[in-house]
């Protein structure tokens, strides 16, 4: 997020897009309800008429993967109307020629025709958003999921530059990162492309630094993001896995395929704190200590490196995550220095990282969180990023024009799929299964269906039916569900039983930047059981 | 920005922003008033009458939560009608409550600030009430309780759910000394709006609405609180583990105020901790033997075996022949040592989180 969630509660505007913030970041939704306690305004797009939508002032209800047409379009009436912040334009972005250009083709017509979304609703949000001052844009999966994810905020971006609504409190550019630590595991260089510290592997000077810090060399090719890493099982260049704390089998696209590759690997390791499915593939099972066994840190949504603290011994001989580690590296033969503490591993970290140079656990234990940048210890944190002038100086804005999803509809299979999450649940699931609360709500897994397309099918509220699609099928009860339109389907992507998993179903091609895959959107059919 | 006021509190002259309470004005110049019904996240309702106070020109007391600050405001919170006012409101309040063997308001395990305030004032000792308030029916919920006998009515709770939480899933009902919290034709919570966000237990001032799995009437320092960070999702909210005996017991929300998320959680924060001390927990290392079976090792065995069986991969395909998959649910520090173990280790980039986004 370039602005922190306190600013939230005081912005006057509120564009969510992809976001089903209600369930997925349920405190950040309590925030945006405060704002709109106050007389804030909010607008929502979403191809499902989530409980955000019903608090909204519009609900923008755009076809599934149509998100660069709506987004361009918003842009195309601030430019054409001359909303934009001239000075901002001028001083501070790059590229504005070719980025106009090419908006000016995406008409609010035009965009209608191809969203779904009224002309006349994309005009009103364009003409409140770039008008108001402390107006903030809020996305998460909706528009990353797909394999135009990068494009999406690439769009979104523009629209914040041009306006100027960068470096202002309570507005911004905010996307809401999905998991407890998505956010800082990747600062800390858990990432094919970033060493630690938010430093490119590309950067010799930032190599050399940690080639020095670990006494070894660090290759200076990119490595595989974990789409690639699952294709690479999948076609046999991938070997060897080591897998920690995430239940790929789970959570990865086309898990039949990633089942059949998993199984061909010579050898997988797998460290966690549940039986999870993916652990059926291991060779080594590792069991772990749980967040509320060991110390570390966490950095959330709006780049706050908070405390994780040890309140209670783990199970058994399980150990914490950090301590297999370290003595895997030394089972090895690589000399782990002896850390005694997480506090330690950070410190190593934050030496050789400018942005985080003025974190440590001792700060933390003191202050409470901090927000990076913070480069010296003296250093309060940057709760509101770009405030005077853009950190690269200039924002480029990037002309991107609409590509359709990658699995189009077809008469064999008619409907677009897509998933998300529930309240209730978390993910793979491994935890909240085993709470009573989430499953007295949500107990089995289900597929949300418009009234309309459920009458077509001839079956009702609850009956049981199998949805097809090019990699799997599952057989799960039907809700039918006002919030989804005629020739669209939902499903949650949490594990309920190994068979009905959600993504047995998806598709595994991924964003080309990020690699991030197209949850949002796949063709499937629905069938009636015995039919 | 609005100029700044000055108001005047017993006598001392304080500076104020116009829009603020003059309760807010005193408790950020350290001048204690007591106070029942007020939140700073809610709207003030002015309802429970603990924090009136006397204000030049008015003929009656007035509630202080509620009471926006003018120019040369005068205010004064202590004087022998403010005194005999909160004796007899007190005692009111403490005739209607559950009190232990010394006649105070029970201890419960969130704290209850019912009895805060009567061991640190004098109040007038009255007759027993037994308000015949409705109890709430079966609710198979698992997690939110409502017990009417520590219920002082201060509507908190329906307040939170209101404004807060935005569901309305609680509300206050009946009349006079039945007046209770209920949900709409007494339904559980299950089948209601609620979102078991278990805000309405966190506001509760005494323990009326309680977390049903937790011990409910522990003295406090029973029960050890430790500070952590949310292992859901992103937003990061502080929670703080109630421990007992090596046992997390109930997980809190640090005061609002002080943290990320202001004092709120959600249900998966709050409630859905059963997974720390589950049966299922991974226990033991495991090396699958050559029956296809996963069988118990130690540590030793087993950190060897994984380091031999990666080395062996590198060994004969190459370092780019590894995947390293990090967890965006595992700490920083586990993370920096992941992407350590294939760099430096290994020799190879491949290593990336669960980042979808
Ligand atoms: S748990 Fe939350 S949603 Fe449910 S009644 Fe309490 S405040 Fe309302
Ligand atoms: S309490 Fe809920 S909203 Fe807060 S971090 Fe945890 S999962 Fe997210
Ligand atoms: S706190 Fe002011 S009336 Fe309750």
């Amino acid at each position: 997020m370039t602005n922190s969630v306190p600013e939230i509660r005081d912005c006057d505007l509120m564009f969510v897009i992809g976001s089903n913030t209600t369930e997925a970041h349920p405190v950040i939704a309590m925030e945006m309800k405060r704002a709109l306690h106050r007389g804030a305004r909010l607008f929502v797009a979403d191809p499902r008429a989530i409980w955000l939508t019903q608090m909204a002032e519009q609900h923008l209800q755009h076809r599934p993967g149509t998100d660069v047409w709506l987004i361009n379009a918003l842009a195309h009436v601030i430019v054409a109307e001359g909303l934009y912040d001239k000075a901002y334009v001028e001083q501070y972005t790059e590229n504005f020629e070719e980025f106009s250009a090419l908006v000016a083709d995406y008409s609010p017509e035009r965009s209608e025709a191809i969203t779904g979304v009224p002309a006349e609703q994309i005009r009103q949000l364009a003409r409140a958003y770039a008008t108001t001052k402390k107006a903030a844009i809020f996305y998460t999966l909706g528009i990353t999921e797909h394999t135009h994810g990068t494009d999406n905020v690439f769009a979104l971006a523009n629209l914040v530059a041009i306006t100027g609504h960068l470096g202002v409190r309570s507005a911004g550019l905010n996307p809401l990162r999905g998991q407890n630590n998505v956010q800082g595991a990747g600062d800390v260089g858990a990432h094919p492309d970033n060493l630690p510290g938010v430093q490119k592997v590309a950067d010799a000077g930032a190599r050399a630094r940690f080639e020095a810090e670990w006494g070894a060399a660090i290759p200076t090719e990119r490595g595989l993001n974990l789409n690639e890493i699952m294709h690479g099982i999948e076609d046999g260049s991938i070997r060897g896995l080591f897998v920690m704390g995430e239940d790929i089998v789970v959570s990865e696209p086309n898990a039949a395929r990633l089942e059949r590759g998993l199984n061909e690997l010579e050898f997988v390791v797998v460290q966690e704190i549940f039986p999870s499915e993916t652990a059926r593939f291991a060779h080594v099972v590792l069991p772990a200590a749980c967040f509320a066994e060991k110390d570390g840190t966490f950095t959330n949504t709006d780049r706050r490196v908070q405390r994780v603290r040890r309140a209670v011994p783990p199970p058994g001989q399980a150990r914490p995550d950090w301590e297999i580690l370290a003595d895997l590296a030394r089972a090895c033969g690589y000399p782990m220095p002896a850390y005694a503490t997480p506090a330690d591993i950070w410190a190593e970290m934050a030496r050789q990282s400018p942005k985080l140079a003025g974190i440590s656990h001792e700060r933390l234990d003191r202050d409470g969180g901090l927000l990076w940048p913070c480069p010296s210890p003296e250093h309060g944190g940057t709760p509101t990023l770009h405030v005077g002038a853009p950190m690269r100086g200039k924002v480029l804005l990037h002309a991107v024009a609409y590509r359709p999803p990658v699995e189009p509809t077809s008469a064999e299979y008619p409907l677009v799929l897509s998933t998300g999450r529930v309240l209730y649940h978390y993910n793979a699931g491994n935890q909240t299964r085993r709470d009573r609360g989430p499953n007295m709500k949500f107990s089995s897994n289900f597929v949300e269906m418009s009234r309309r397309d459920a009458k077509d099918l001839g079956v009702a509220d609850g009956e049981l039916v199998r949805v097809v699609s090019r990699r799997g099928q599952v057989e799960v009860p039907v809700l039918v569900s006002p919030r989804v339109r005629h020739g669209l389907v939902w499903m949650p992507m949490h594990n309920f039983a190994t068979a009905t998993r959600t993504n047995l179903l998806t598709i595994d091609k991924g964003d080309p930047i990020t690699g991030t895959a197209e949850y949002k959107v796949c063709a499937v059919r629905v069938e009636r059981l015995g039919a | 920005m609005a100029d700044t006021l000055t108001i005047h509190i017993d006598g001392q002259a304080l500076t104020a922003q116009p829009g603020e309470s003059v309760l807010q004005v005193a408790k950020r110049n350290h001048i204690a008033i007591p106070t029942l019904c007020h939140d700073e996240r809610l709207d003030a309702a002015g309802c429970c009458r603990a924090c009136l106070v006397e204000i030049d020109g008015q003929r009656r007391l007035q509630p202080s939560c509620n009471w926006p600050v003018s120019q040369d405001l005068r205010v004064s919170t202590r004087s022998p009608r403010i005194e005999r006012h909160r004796a007899t409101l007190l005692g009111l309040y403490v005739a209607d409550h559950r009190l232990d063997q010394d006649g105070l308001p029970v201890h419960t395990t969130q704290g209850n600030e019912l009895r805060t305030w009567a061991e640190t004032t004098d109040f007038k000792r009255l007759l027993a009430i037994d308000s015949p308030r409705h109890p709430r029916g079966v609710d198979a919920n698992p997690y939110v309780a409502y017990d009417p006998d520590l219920c002082i009515l201060c509507a908190r709770c329906t307040r939170y759910c209101d404004e807060i939480e935005a569901v309305s899933a609680i509300q206050l009902a009946w009349r006079g000394a039945e007046t209770s919290i209920a949900t709409a034709g007494g339904r559980g919570l299950l089948d209601t709006t609620c979102e078991l966000c278990g805000g309405c237990v966190d506001v509760c001032p005494t323990g009326a609405m309680h977390a049903k799995q937790a011990p409910r009437f522990e003295k406090p320092g029973a029960v050890q609180k430790v500070r952590s960070t949310c292992n859901f999702c992103g937003v990061g909210c502080q929670l703080d583990l109630n421990v007992q005996d090596g046992k997390i017991i109930q997980v809190t929300a640090p005061p609002p105020g002080e943290t990320v998320n202001d004092g709120n959680l959600c249900v998966k924060g709050r409630f859905a901790y059963g997974f720390v001390h589950h049966e299922d927990r991974l226990r033991q290392p495991q090396i699958r033997g050559a029956d296809g079976e996963l069988h118990d090792a130690t540590w030793d065995e087993a950190l060897h075996y994984a380091a031999k069986g990666l080395l062996g991969v590198r060994d004969r395909h190459g370092p780019n022949a590894l995947g390293f998959v990090s967890s965006s649910r595992c700490t920083n520090e586990e993370n920096y040592l992941v992407q350590k173990l294939a760099r430096a280790v290994f020799q190879t980039n491949n290593v990336h989180q669960c980042a979808a986004t």
